[in-house]
């Protein structure tokens, strides 16, 4: 379903806060259907914001967004769908240990997504968070020395 | 005792609660020419604006994501609660309403929760005067939307046996299939009429004893027959927010003797966002058109 709506419904973006009420609908919905997901998002959470300069706010396009400054680490929808920016080259690293996928929409970029439902999904989320948070780390003292 | 009552944790209940109803009660004062119309601003920015001021209240109460939207569910009886006794809407309404009210609570809410996270006094002022802005404009404006059915069934019977039972049907003794009519929503049992020509009178009888006064304004034997509504009961439930103006039936003869009946309605709506409310509206003609209009084809079919 939520794949189905990415991929055919996504004009509706432009509708101011159509995407607040779809991830709305999304967290509604994994209330009811896997509510252990939302416990670990809130884990997740908790985990990131326990390293230094980091803050979560929503994201652009629904769900929880986490960042480091103004960086976004990655961000989660409410069905538990964590999506990350990564260099392309951590990206494959972690394609051949199979448990990543490409981004649900942005294929042939450093994207990835994962699907989070166990807690040891929830144990490796906050480590793919962890590389993402130590590139930004590396990128912010290339850019400031 | 008292501090214990409104504390933060209940506070977040009674708090957005007290203020939906004033902002309500302050329209429905200022806004009298709106005739009882109920606004996108009061199902949506109310209820966002609700959501917004429970996470405020909860900013430091440390709730998870599971405990935020069942306070939010809550919240949101509380509400459906209260327009029950001050705004006087009946059962059918509340559970029509309830979805576009659990949906802003729980988005103001998160929205609220970032807000404060944050701590962005400029931006959060911004929101909620854009909020206001937004809801000054849309209680100020007039609201008017009209919108039509139609519906067609197919009857095994010639065009003027079939226009017999659409002028006049005997009563309709079968339970609605409808989940809304399965629940305690009126549905049409029978019509009657003064006779068969223009002008004569119609009665229209549901359910629950509600008649709707019509009037014949087109009548074109075995073609042609459209009625004006001329009186409604005006009810709680959703027969205060829905005006249906007209009805049609319109018979075409297939030359196989069997007929096409086609129905029409014309409604009125008083409740808005009507993206929202027009599917129910769509959907509630639509299942009254059917229940007649099956009705009609097994009536017409019977030898």
């Amino acid at each position: 379903m939520f794949l189905f709506v990415i991929k055919y419904l996504k004009f509706l973006k432009i509708i101011p806060g159509a995407v607040l009420i779809f991830d709305s609908w999304l967290m509604l919905w994994t209330l009811i259907s896997k509510p252990d997901i939302l416990d670990h998002i809130d884990a997740i959470e908790k985990g990131v914001l326990g390293w230094n300069n980091t803050n979560s706010g929503l994201h652009k396009y629904g769900g929880l967004q986490l960042n480091y400054t103004i960086h976004e680490l990655g961000h989660v929808h409410s069905n538990g769908l964590l999506d990350i920016p990564l260099s392309r080259k951590l990206k494959q690293k972690l394609l051949k240990e199979g448990r990543v996928q490409h981004h649900h929409t942005l294929v042939n970029t450093g994207w990835i997504s994962f699907y989070i439902k166990t807690n040891e999904d929830k144990n490796y989320a906050i480590k793919l968070l962890e590389l993402s948070y130590q590139s930004s780390l590396q990128r912010y003292k290339y850019h400031h020395p | 005792m008292i501090n214990k009552i409104f504390s933060a944790a209940n506070n977040g209940f009674i708090v957005p609660n007290g203020i939906a109803i004033i902002i309500i009660g302050i329209t429905k004062y200022f806004t009298s020419f709106n005739n009882g119309t109920l606004i996108f601003s009061e199902f949506v920015i109310i209820p966002f604006l609700m959501g917004i001021i429970s996470s405020w209240y909860w900013r430091n109460e440390g709730l998870s994501s599971k405990k935020l939207i069942l306070q939010s569910i809550v919240n949101c009886l509380i509400a459906i609660c209260l327009s029950m006794i001050f705004l006087k809407e009946g059962f059918i309404c509340l559970l029509i309403v309830s979805p576009l009210l659990i949906t802003f609570i729980v988005t103001g809410a998160f929205a609220g929760r970032a807000m404060f996270k944050r701590n962005n006094q400029e931006l959060n002022v911004s929101i909620i005067a854009l909020l206001l802005v937004v809801f000054v404009i849309d209680s100020t404006s007039e609201h008017h939307y009209q919108n039509m059915v139609a519906d067609t069934v197919v009857i095994n019977a010639p065009v003027n046996k079939v226009w017999k039972n659409v002028v006049a049907y005997k009563r309709i003794k079968v339970p609605g299939k409808f989940w809304l009519f399965r629940v305690g929503m009126p549905s049409p049992v029978e019509s009657t009429a003064e006779g068969y020509y223009l002008g004569a009178k119609r009665k229209c009888v549901f359910s629950n004893g509600y008649v709707f006064d019509e009037k014949i304004v087109t009548y074109e034997e075995n073609k042609n027959l459209t009625f004006d509504i001329t009186d409604q009961p005006r009810d709680p439930e959703i027969m205060g927010h829905i005006d249906i103006l007209r009805g049609q039936f319109l018979l075409k003869d297939n030359g196989d003797n069997t007929t096409t009946l086609i129905g029409n309605s014309w409604y009125k709506l008083y409740v808005f966002p009507t993206w929202y409310y027009d599917i129910w509206a769509k959907s509630i003609t639509r299942n009254v058109h059917l229940r007649v209009m099956e009705h009609i084809k097994q009536l017409s079919e019977n030898k």
